[in-house]
Protein backbone atom coordinates (compact mmCIF):
# COMPACT_ATOMS: atom_id res chain seq x y z
CA UNK A 1 0.00 0.00 0.00
CA UNK A 2 0.93 3.62 -0.61
CA UNK A 3 -0.16 7.13 1.03
CA UNK A 4 -0.44 9.96 -1.45
CA UNK A 5 -2.37 13.37 -0.57
CA UNK A 6 -5.49 14.39 -2.37
CA UNK A 7 -6.28 17.71 -3.28
CA UNK A 8 -9.73 18.42 -3.41
CA UNK A 9 -12.53 21.56 -3.17
CA UNK A 10 -15.64 20.16 -2.07
CA UNK A 11 -18.17 19.87 -4.98
CA UNK A 12 -21.24 17.58 -5.86
CA UNK A 13 -19.53 17.04 -9.60
CA UNK A 14 -17.15 14.73 -10.23
CA UNK A 15 -13.94 16.35 -11.31
CA UNK A 16 -10.76 14.99 -13.43
CA UNK A 17 -7.88 14.11 -11.85
CA UNK A 18 -4.55 15.54 -12.41
CA UNK A 19 -1.99 12.53 -10.93
CA UNK A 20 1.82 14.04 -9.63
CA UNK A 21 4.41 11.37 -8.57
CA UNK A 22 7.93 11.94 -7.46
CA UNK A 23 10.49 10.16 -6.22
CA UNK A 24 10.82 6.95 -8.75
CA UNK A 25 14.46 7.16 -8.36
CA UNK A 26 16.21 7.53 -5.29
CA UNK A 27 19.00 10.01 -5.76
CA UNK A 28 16.84 12.59 -7.67
CA UNK A 29 16.70 14.52 -4.29
CA UNK A 30 14.79 17.45 -5.69
CA UNK A 31 11.90 15.33 -7.55
CA UNK A 32 10.56 14.55 -3.81
CA UNK A 33 10.91 18.04 -2.87
CA UNK A 34 9.07 19.87 -5.88
CA UNK A 35 6.22 17.24 -4.94
CA UNK A 36 6.64 18.38 -0.99
CA UNK A 37 6.95 22.10 -2.30
CA UNK A 38 3.92 21.55 -4.90
CA UNK A 39 1.44 20.28 -2.21
CA UNK A 40 2.32 23.38 0.58
CA UNK A 41 2.24 25.72 -2.39
CA UNK A 42 -1.48 24.93 -3.12
CA UNK A 43 -2.50 24.45 0.29
CA UNK A 44 -1.17 27.78 1.33
CA UNK A 45 -2.34 30.43 -1.72
CA UNK A 46 -5.81 28.41 -3.05
CA UNK A 47 -7.83 30.79 -1.23
CA UNK A 48 -5.83 33.92 -2.57
CA UNK A 49 -4.58 32.63 -5.78
CA UNK A 50 -7.44 33.16 -8.18
CA UNK A 51 -5.13 30.54 -10.71
CA UNK A 52 -5.30 28.05 -8.01
CA UNK A 53 -8.94 27.99 -6.98
CA UNK A 54 -9.95 28.39 -10.18
CA UNK A 55 -7.77 25.18 -11.10
CA UNK A 56 -8.93 23.00 -8.01
CA UNK A 57 -12.76 24.29 -8.72
CA UNK A 58 -12.61 22.40 -12.11
CA UNK A 59 -9.84 19.23 -11.11
CA UNK A 60 -8.48 17.17 -8.14
CA UNK A 61 -5.00 16.87 -7.62
CA UNK A 62 -3.13 13.70 -6.94
CA UNK A 63 0.07 13.56 -5.80
CA UNK A 64 2.89 10.86 -4.55
CA UNK A 65 5.80 12.68 -2.63
CA UNK A 66 8.26 9.73 -2.73
CA UNK A 67 7.21 6.43 -4.85
CA UNK A 68 10.67 4.99 -4.32
CA UNK A 69 10.30 5.16 -0.76
CA UNK A 70 13.10 2.55 0.52
CA UNK A 71 15.21 3.35 -2.12
CA UNK A 72 15.18 6.88 -1.04
CA UNK A 73 15.90 6.35 2.47
CA UNK A 74 18.77 4.53 1.20
CA UNK A 75 20.03 7.25 -0.58
CA UNK A 76 19.88 9.11 2.60
CA UNK A 77 21.70 6.78 5.11
CA UNK A 78 24.12 4.60 2.64
CA UNK A 79 24.27 5.48 -0.82
CA UNK A 80 23.48 9.09 -2.16
CA UNK A 81 23.39 7.78 -6.00
CA UNK A 82 21.49 4.88 -5.59
CA UNK A 83 18.14 4.80 -7.71
CA UNK A 84 16.36 1.87 -7.88
CA UNK A 85 13.90 0.16 -5.26
CA UNK A 86 15.48 -2.42 -2.62
CA UNK A 87 13.84 -5.58 -3.23
CA UNK A 88 15.96 -8.26 -2.52
CA UNK A 89 17.08 -10.27 -5.70
CA UNK A 90 19.18 -13.78 -6.06
CA UNK A 91 19.03 -14.86 -2.29
CA UNK A 92 19.90 -11.32 -1.33
CA UNK A 93 22.78 -10.71 -2.92
CA UNK A 94 21.71 -7.92 -4.85
CA UNK A 95 19.17 -5.06 -5.05
CA UNK A 96 16.49 -3.18 -6.46
CA UNK A 97 14.76 -2.68 -9.77
CA UNK A 98 14.75 0.48 -11.43
CA UNK A 99 11.17 1.44 -11.02
CA UNK A 100 10.99 3.18 -14.36
CA UNK A 101 11.76 0.36 -16.15
CA UNK A 102 9.10 -1.74 -14.29
CA UNK A 103 5.83 -0.63 -15.77
CA UNK A 104 4.05 -2.58 -18.74
CA UNK A 105 4.56 -0.73 -21.14
CA UNK A 106 6.75 -2.93 -24.11
CA UNK A 107 8.78 -3.92 -20.91
CA UNK A 108 12.23 -5.49 -21.50
CA UNK A 109 12.79 -4.36 -24.89
CA UNK A 110 15.16 -1.67 -25.13
CA UNK A 111 17.02 0.44 -22.82
CA UNK A 112 17.25 -1.97 -19.76
CA UNK A 113 19.54 -4.74 -18.21
CA UNK A 114 18.35 -8.10 -17.34
CA UNK A 115 20.51 -8.51 -14.69
CA UNK A 116 20.19 -7.02 -10.89
CA UNK A 117 22.91 -5.47 -10.53
CA UNK A 118 22.67 -3.20 -13.54
CA UNK A 119 20.99 0.46 -12.34
CA UNK A 120 18.22 -0.47 -15.00
CA UNK A 121 17.36 -3.51 -14.20
CA UNK A 122 14.07 -3.77 -14.99
CA UNK A 123 12.66 -6.70 -12.15
CA UNK A 124 11.29 -9.84 -12.79
CA UNK A 125 8.58 -9.09 -15.20
CA UNK A 126 6.15 -5.74 -15.61
CA UNK A 127 5.27 -4.99 -12.69
CA UNK A 128 7.00 -7.51 -10.50
CA UNK A 129 7.78 -4.75 -7.82
CA UNK A 130 5.11 -3.69 -5.15
CA UNK A 131 5.92 -0.11 -5.51
CA UNK A 132 5.05 -0.71 -9.59
CA UNK A 133 2.19 -2.74 -9.10
CA UNK A 134 0.56 -0.59 -6.29
CA UNK A 135 0.45 2.77 -8.12
CA UNK A 136 -0.56 0.75 -11.78
CA UNK A 137 -3.44 -0.68 -9.66
CA UNK A 138 -4.54 2.28 -8.28
CA UNK A 139 -4.03 4.23 -11.68
CA UNK A 140 -5.80 1.53 -13.84
CA UNK A 141 -8.91 2.03 -11.40
CA UNK A 142 -9.08 5.45 -11.91
CA UNK A 143 -7.88 6.04 -15.06
CA UNK A 144 -11.22 7.07 -17.40
CA UNK A 145 -10.99 10.20 -14.82
CA UNK A 146 -7.05 11.29 -14.92
CA UNK A 147 -6.53 13.91 -17.65
CA UNK A 148 -3.02 14.08 -17.27
CA UNK A 149 0.03 12.07 -16.04
CA UNK A 150 3.32 13.57 -14.25
CA UNK A 151 6.41 11.97 -13.29
CA UNK A 152 8.86 13.97 -11.64
CA UNK A 153 12.76 13.71 -12.19
CA UNK A 154 15.88 14.89 -12.68
CA UNK A 155 18.11 16.21 -14.21
CA UNK A 156 18.19 17.51 -17.65
CA UNK A 157 15.59 20.10 -17.82
CA UNK A 158 13.67 18.48 -19.99
CA UNK A 159 9.66 17.93 -20.43
CA UNK A 160 9.60 14.32 -21.94
CA UNK A 161 6.49 13.21 -24.29
CA UNK A 162 5.39 9.82 -24.78
CA UNK A 163 7.67 7.22 -26.09
CA UNK A 164 10.54 6.02 -24.89
CA UNK A 165 10.76 2.48 -26.53
CA UNK A 166 9.70 4.33 -29.99
CA UNK A 167 10.00 6.85 -32.39
CA UNK A 168 6.35 6.32 -33.52
CA UNK A 169 4.89 9.46 -32.34
CA UNK A 170 1.64 8.85 -30.37
CA UNK A 171 -1.53 9.41 -31.75
CA UNK A 172 -2.05 12.90 -29.83
CA UNK A 173 1.30 14.38 -30.74
CA UNK A 174 0.46 17.51 -31.54
CA UNK A 175 -1.25 18.53 -28.68
CA UNK A 176 0.94 16.88 -26.04
CA UNK A 177 3.48 18.86 -27.78
CA UNK A 178 1.78 21.85 -27.67
CA UNK A 179 0.87 21.86 -23.99
CA UNK A 180 4.23 20.72 -23.20
CA UNK A 181 6.00 23.69 -25.29
CA UNK A 182 3.80 26.00 -23.20
CA UNK A 183 4.66 24.69 -20.06
CA UNK A 184 8.16 25.19 -20.86
CA UNK A 185 7.90 28.27 -21.78
CA UNK A 186 6.25 29.85 -18.50
CA UNK A 187 8.91 27.83 -16.29
CA UNK A 188 11.52 29.71 -18.41
CA UNK A 189 9.49 33.07 -18.23
CA UNK A 190 10.53 32.96 -14.25
CA UNK A 191 13.95 32.35 -13.54
CA UNK A 192 14.95 31.92 -17.60
CA UNK A 193 15.99 27.92 -16.79
CA UNK A 194 15.61 26.40 -20.08
CA UNK A 195 14.43 23.76 -20.94
CA UNK A 196 13.27 21.09 -23.99
CA UNK A 197 10.49 19.59 -25.06
CA UNK A 198 10.54 16.40 -27.70
CA UNK A 199 9.65 12.26 -27.13
CA UNK A 200 12.16 10.68 -25.04
CA UNK A 201 13.38 8.32 -27.39
CA UNK A 202 13.99 11.12 -29.85
CA UNK A 203 15.51 13.77 -27.31
CA UNK A 204 17.12 11.48 -24.61
CA UNK A 205 17.51 7.46 -25.01
CA UNK A 206 15.47 4.70 -26.00
CA UNK A 207 13.92 2.95 -22.54
CA UNK A 208 10.94 0.58 -22.42
CA UNK A 209 8.77 -0.16 -19.14
CA UNK A 210 8.59 3.30 -18.21
CA UNK A 211 5.10 5.14 -16.15
CA UNK A 212 5.10 8.00 -18.76
CA UNK A 213 4.70 5.31 -21.51
CA UNK A 214 2.45 3.05 -19.10
CA UNK A 215 -0.04 5.58 -18.78
CA UNK A 216 -0.79 7.01 -22.06
CA UNK A 217 -1.18 3.21 -23.34
CA UNK A 218 -3.68 2.99 -20.89
CA UNK A 219 -5.66 5.91 -22.27
CA UNK A 220 -4.48 8.86 -20.09
CA UNK A 221 -4.01 11.86 -23.04
CA UNK A 222 -1.43 13.88 -21.48
CA UNK A 223 1.49 12.01 -19.88
CA UNK A 224 4.72 13.45 -19.18
CA UNK A 225 8.63 13.12 -17.51
CA UNK A 226 10.15 16.48 -16.00
CA UNK A 227 13.44 16.29 -15.77
CA UNK A 228 14.08 19.18 -13.48
CA UNK A 229 17.50 21.01 -12.90
CA UNK A 230 20.16 21.22 -13.71
CA UNK A 231 22.30 20.05 -16.71
CA UNK A 232 25.36 17.79 -15.35
CA UNK A 233 26.90 20.58 -13.45
CA UNK A 234 25.63 19.31 -10.03
CA UNK A 235 23.66 16.62 -11.59
CA UNK A 236 21.88 14.68 -8.60
CA UNK A 237 23.36 16.76 -6.17
CA UNK A 238 21.59 19.87 -6.93
CA UNK A 239 22.60 22.61 -3.82
CA UNK A 240 19.80 23.57 -1.33
CA UNK A 241 19.82 27.25 -2.89
CA UNK A 242 18.64 26.07 -5.83
CA UNK A 243 15.00 24.06 -4.30
CA UNK A 244 13.34 26.73 -3.95
CA UNK A 245 13.76 28.68 -7.50
CA UNK A 246 13.49 25.03 -8.96
CA UNK A 247 10.25 24.52 -7.55
CA UNK A 248 9.04 28.06 -8.46
CA UNK A 249 9.60 27.74 -11.88
CA UNK A 250 8.18 24.42 -12.31
CA UNK A 251 4.80 25.75 -10.27
CA UNK B 1 28.41 7.41 -44.88
CA UNK B 2 27.85 3.93 -46.35
CA UNK B 3 30.57 1.36 -45.83
CA UNK B 4 32.77 4.08 -43.46
CA UNK B 5 30.50 5.09 -41.18
CA UNK B 6 28.31 7.50 -38.94
CA UNK B 7 29.44 11.36 -39.68
CA UNK B 8 27.90 13.77 -37.22
CA UNK B 9 27.57 17.96 -37.98
CA UNK B 10 27.59 19.66 -35.04
CA UNK B 11 27.21 23.62 -34.43
CA UNK B 12 27.43 24.12 -30.45
CA UNK B 13 27.44 27.17 -27.67
CA UNK B 14 29.58 26.41 -25.07
CA UNK B 15 29.24 28.48 -21.00
CA UNK B 16 31.38 28.12 -18.08
CA UNK B 17 30.71 25.16 -16.30
CA UNK B 18 30.42 26.78 -13.26
CA UNK B 19 28.77 30.17 -13.71
CA UNK B 20 26.65 29.34 -16.90
CA UNK B 21 27.88 32.47 -18.83
CA UNK B 22 28.58 32.35 -22.21
CA UNK B 23 31.90 31.56 -23.47
CA UNK B 24 31.72 30.77 -27.34
CA UNK B 25 30.72 28.79 -30.03
CA UNK B 26 31.93 25.81 -31.74
CA UNK B 27 31.88 24.15 -35.31
CA UNK B 28 32.81 20.47 -35.91
CA UNK B 29 32.33 17.18 -37.42
CA UNK B 30 33.15 13.62 -35.37
CA UNK B 31 33.42 10.01 -37.63
CA UNK B 32 32.57 7.40 -36.01
CA UNK B 33 34.11 4.57 -37.98
CA UNK B 34 32.03 1.87 -38.78
CA UNK B 35 35.31 -0.55 -36.97
CA UNK B 36 35.31 0.17 -33.13
CA UNK B 37 38.41 2.86 -32.73
CA UNK B 38 38.47 6.18 -31.40
CA UNK B 39 36.83 8.57 -33.40
CA UNK B 40 37.83 11.44 -35.66
CA UNK B 41 37.35 14.86 -34.54
CA UNK B 42 37.90 18.01 -35.89
CA UNK B 43 36.86 21.12 -33.89
CA UNK B 44 37.04 25.07 -34.24
CA UNK B 45 35.47 27.29 -31.48
CA UNK B 46 35.56 31.05 -30.85
CA UNK B 47 36.21 31.77 -27.55
CA UNK B 48 34.36 35.00 -25.72
CA UNK B 49 36.70 34.58 -22.90
CA UNK B 50 39.82 36.93 -22.96
CA UNK B 51 43.18 35.14 -22.98
CA UNK B 52 44.54 37.14 -20.14
CA UNK B 53 41.94 36.88 -17.66
CA UNK B 54 41.69 33.10 -17.85
CA UNK B 55 45.85 33.13 -17.27
CA UNK B 56 44.94 35.61 -14.50
CA UNK B 57 42.20 33.47 -13.08
CA UNK B 58 44.44 30.13 -13.39
CA UNK B 59 47.35 32.01 -11.55
CA UNK B 60 44.95 33.07 -8.77
CA UNK B 61 43.79 29.42 -8.26
CA UNK B 62 47.44 28.18 -8.76
CA UNK B 63 48.35 30.38 -5.55
CA UNK B 64 45.91 29.82 -3.45
CA UNK B 65 46.88 25.82 -3.64
CA UNK B 66 50.84 26.40 -3.42
CA UNK B 67 50.32 28.90 -0.29
CA UNK B 68 47.76 25.95 2.36
CA UNK B 69 50.17 25.37 4.80
CA UNK B 70 49.19 21.64 4.40
CA UNK B 71 48.25 19.10 1.94
CA UNK B 72 44.56 19.68 0.51
CA UNK B 73 42.17 16.52 1.00
CA UNK B 74 38.59 16.47 0.49
CA UNK B 75 35.73 13.90 0.52
CA UNK B 76 32.04 14.25 -1.16
CA UNK B 77 32.46 17.36 -3.32
CA UNK B 78 29.62 18.46 -3.83
CA UNK B 79 28.21 17.13 -0.43
CA UNK B 80 24.94 15.33 -0.45
CA UNK B 81 22.99 18.65 -0.53
CA UNK B 82 25.02 19.95 -3.28
CA UNK B 83 27.27 22.51 -0.87
CA UNK B 84 30.36 22.67 -2.23
CA UNK B 85 33.24 24.27 0.59
CA UNK B 86 34.67 27.32 -0.88
CA UNK B 87 38.37 26.70 -0.03
CA UNK B 88 37.40 23.12 -2.13
CA UNK B 89 36.10 24.80 -5.31
CA UNK B 90 39.42 25.31 -6.95
CA UNK B 91 40.07 21.39 -6.29
CA UNK B 92 36.78 20.60 -7.49
CA UNK B 93 37.39 22.66 -10.97
CA UNK B 94 40.53 20.46 -11.50
CA UNK B 95 38.62 17.58 -11.14
CA UNK B 96 36.07 18.30 -13.38
CA UNK B 97 38.72 19.24 -15.90
CA UNK B 98 40.98 16.08 -15.40
CA UNK B 99 37.27 13.59 -15.47
CA UNK B 100 36.65 15.54 -18.56
CA UNK B 101 39.39 13.75 -19.98
CA UNK B 102 38.53 10.46 -18.96
CA UNK B 103 34.92 11.00 -20.30
CA UNK B 104 36.66 11.92 -23.95
CA UNK B 105 38.73 8.16 -23.49
CA UNK B 106 35.58 6.27 -22.38
CA UNK B 107 32.80 8.12 -24.54
CA UNK B 108 31.57 6.55 -27.53
CA UNK B 109 28.69 6.81 -30.20
CA UNK B 110 26.35 5.18 -27.29
CA UNK B 111 28.19 6.17 -24.35
CA UNK B 112 28.06 9.63 -22.39
CA UNK B 113 29.34 10.71 -19.11
CA UNK B 114 28.88 13.42 -16.88
CA UNK B 115 30.79 14.15 -13.37
CA UNK B 116 28.00 12.86 -10.40
CA UNK B 117 30.66 13.59 -7.29
CA UNK B 118 34.19 14.02 -6.22
CA UNK B 119 34.69 11.11 -3.85
CA UNK B 120 38.08 11.80 -2.08
CA UNK B 121 40.79 14.09 -3.16
CA UNK B 122 44.68 13.91 -1.64
CA UNK B 123 46.81 16.31 -2.66
CA UNK B 124 50.72 15.30 -3.31
CA UNK B 125 53.77 17.46 -2.39
CA UNK B 126 56.37 17.81 -5.44
CA UNK B 127 59.48 19.14 -5.35
CA UNK B 128 58.96 21.11 -9.02
CA UNK B 129 56.09 23.75 -9.37
CA UNK B 130 53.16 21.51 -10.63
CA UNK B 131 50.26 20.49 -8.62
CA UNK B 132 49.21 17.14 -7.73
CA UNK B 133 45.83 15.49 -6.72
CA UNK B 134 45.03 11.83 -6.57
CA UNK B 135 41.14 11.74 -6.70
CA UNK B 136 38.20 9.30 -6.83
CA UNK B 137 35.43 10.20 -9.09
CA UNK B 138 32.46 9.01 -9.72
CA UNK B 139 31.04 9.52 -12.87
CA UNK B 140 27.30 9.33 -14.02
CA UNK B 141 26.99 7.13 -17.30
CA UNK B 142 24.17 7.38 -19.74
CA UNK B 143 21.68 5.63 -20.71
CA UNK B 144 23.05 3.00 -18.83
CA UNK B 145 22.48 4.82 -15.45
CA UNK B 146 25.39 3.18 -13.91
CA UNK B 147 27.59 4.92 -11.78
CA UNK B 148 31.53 4.28 -12.48
CA UNK B 149 33.91 4.91 -9.74
CA UNK B 150 37.52 6.13 -11.68
CA UNK B 151 41.11 6.79 -9.52
CA UNK B 152 42.23 9.83 -11.50
CA UNK B 153 45.89 11.41 -10.56
CA UNK B 154 46.37 14.85 -11.86
CA UNK B 155 48.92 17.51 -12.29
CA UNK B 156 48.77 21.07 -13.47
CA UNK B 157 50.56 24.35 -13.90
CA UNK B 158 48.81 27.29 -15.58
CA UNK B 159 50.16 27.60 -18.97
CA UNK B 160 51.05 23.71 -19.32
CA UNK B 161 48.54 20.82 -20.64
CA UNK B 162 46.54 19.24 -17.90
CA UNK B 163 48.60 15.54 -17.06
CA UNK B 164 45.94 13.04 -16.35
CA UNK B 165 46.32 9.58 -15.61
CA UNK B 166 43.11 6.95 -14.48
CA UNK B 167 42.17 3.78 -13.65
CA UNK B 168 37.88 3.04 -13.76
CA UNK B 169 36.84 0.42 -11.62
CA UNK B 170 33.38 -1.75 -13.76
CA UNK B 171 30.16 0.15 -12.84
CA UNK B 172 30.08 0.37 -8.73
CA UNK B 173 26.97 -1.92 -8.03
CA UNK B 174 28.06 -4.79 -9.79
CA UNK B 175 31.37 -4.55 -6.79
CA UNK B 176 27.98 -5.24 -4.48
CA UNK B 177 27.86 -8.57 -5.75
CA UNK B 178 31.19 -9.69 -4.07
CA UNK B 179 33.60 -9.55 -6.85
CA UNK B 180 36.30 -8.63 -4.64
CA UNK B 181 37.20 -5.38 -7.06
CA UNK B 182 38.86 -2.81 -4.05
CA UNK B 183 40.07 -0.75 -7.13
CA UNK B 184 37.95 2.26 -7.04
CA UNK B 185 38.33 2.99 -3.54
CA UNK B 186 40.42 5.63 -2.45
CA UNK B 187 43.30 3.97 -0.93
CA UNK B 188 46.62 5.40 -1.96
CA UNK B 189 48.23 5.33 -4.72
CA UNK B 190 50.89 2.93 -3.42
CA UNK B 191 52.24 1.71 -6.83
CA UNK B 192 52.24 4.86 -8.47
CA UNK B 193 54.20 7.27 -6.51
CA UNK B 194 56.77 9.78 -7.95
CA UNK B 195 57.09 10.26 -11.36
CA UNK B 196 54.31 8.69 -12.43
CA UNK B 197 53.58 12.65 -14.34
Amino acid sequence: TFTFSQISQPSNKPKKIIWVDCGIHAREWISPAFCQWFVKEILQNYKTDPKISRFLQNLDLYVLPVLNIDGYIYSWEKDRLWRKSRSPYENGTCHGADLNRNFNSSWGSVGVSFNCSSDVFCGSGPESEPETRAVAQFIRSKKSDILCYLTIHSYGQLILTPYGSTTKPPSNNEELMQVAKEAAAALTGKYGTSYKVGSTALILYSNSGSSRDWAHTIGIPLSYTFELRDTGTHGFVLPANQIQPTCEETM
Amino acid sequence: IPESGHKYYLQFSTEDYRTGEDAGNCLATVLYPKKQSPPVVSIKCSHTKDQKEIQEEDNRIYQGIRHQSKPITGNNIPDSYGNIEPALEPVWALAVAGSSSIMWEKSTETLGYFLAQVKSVRQWIRKDDFTEFDYTVLLHEIPTQEILSCHMRLAWLPGHPLKVKHFCASPSHAVEEGSGAESGSAAGPAAEKGALL
